[in-house]
């Protein structure tokens, strides 16, 4: 019996990397889950039943993660040695605080604010989206360029990148509810 | 996940929200951040020149429950204390008072180094050489 594979990238059969063919991999995710699906195994032996099983987990894991570019970014980050989840060895740049901080104070005073502020909230959702969009644009250019050379620089800016969208990400869902 | 009683008290009625004059030489102010969750947490101390204890704290939290709570008591705790003193206020005594679960534990690491970067800050206004740094 194998052993199950050593990571994500390798349960779909490819070297770690970060621009993925999205389409491709969930033709992929389901062609094995389709392989391994615990039911094909009722009558294979329990050792067979057993990898199915642990194969199909792995292989959700897998797919929810990679599917995702943030989640997947960190996930190679991490396994790279950089602890995305880590602040007390790598603090985020104060002036990214000071920004995200200064942002959320805005947008708590907006929504203390009377139905008037609903513009304004409004705007302000436009402005963390087009940040979003922004970013997003610079990561996936930053997946490419890490593919190609594979250097620990690329990393630590994908990692400063990943931190300030999660920021953004954050203020995007506070302006939608505050919406809603 | 179930927060307890002493969280949600300190969530839905934080002491010390607002915020102190930064520019003042006599007030410290440290801004941390756990991009993992999103938090960013702001806490700042006045100290009495003439006694050396923190008069006032404040604090600013957006973040969740947890976080909130672990910078409303901290701030509690702060006021009265010495520079000193306060520098061993530790997470574990957050966590212990607030009865964080493990997954909340680093919502008081943020705590903890929220009060040693308003501590430092204050320190280098004194003139004093900045703390050595956990990290």
């Amino acid at each position: 019996m194998s052993s199950l594979p050593a990571d994500y990238f390798a349960v779909f059969g490819i070297s770690p990397s970060l621009a993925l063919d999205l389409p491709e991999l969930q033709r992929q995710f389901y062609v094995l889950s389709k392989q391994f699906h615990p039911d094909r195994f009722a009558r294979a032996s329990a050792a067979e039943q057993q990898y199915a099983l642990d194969f199909t987990s792995l292989l959700n894991d897998a797919w929810r993660v990679l599917r995702d570019p943030q989640a997947r970014g960190e996930y190679l980050l991490k396994s790279n040695g950089f602890e995305a989840g880590d602040s007390r060895s790598n603090p985020p740049p104060s002036e990214l605080l000071e920004e995200v901080f200064e942002l959320n104070m805005a947008l708590e005073e907006l929504r203390h604010g009377d139905g008037e502020a609903r513009g304004a909230i409004a705007s302000a959702l436009e402005r963390f989206l087009a940040m979003r969009e922004a970013l997003d644009a610079d990561r996936d250019a930053l997946f490419v360029r890490y593919d190609a050379n594979r250097e620990p620089e690329t990393l630590r800016q994908l990692r400063a990148l990943l931190n300030r969208r999660r920021y953004i990400e954050n203020l995007v869902r506070d302006a939608q509810q505050a919406l809603s | 996940m179930a927060y307890s009683n002493k969280v949600l008290d300190h969530y839905n009625h934080p002491r010390n929200v607002g915020s102190l004059d930064k520019s003042d030489e006599h007030v410290g102010t440290g801004m941390v951040g756990a991009p993992e969750c999103g938090d960013v947490m702001k806490l700042q101390i006045k100290v009495n020149p003439e006694t050396g204890i923190i008069d006032d704290a404040k604090f600013k939290t957006f973040g969740c429950g947890s976080a909130i709570a672990s910078s409303s008591l901290a701030t509690e705790w702060l006021k009265g204390k010495t520079v000193d003193e306060a520098l061993a206020i530790k997470n574990t005594d957050i966590v212990n008072e607030l009865a964080l679960p493990p997954v909340k534990i680093h919502c008081s690491v943020l705590a903890e180094d929220a009060i040693k970067a308003a501590i430092n800050d204050y320190k280098v206004k004194q003139g004093a050489e900045p703390l050595v740094q956990a990290h």
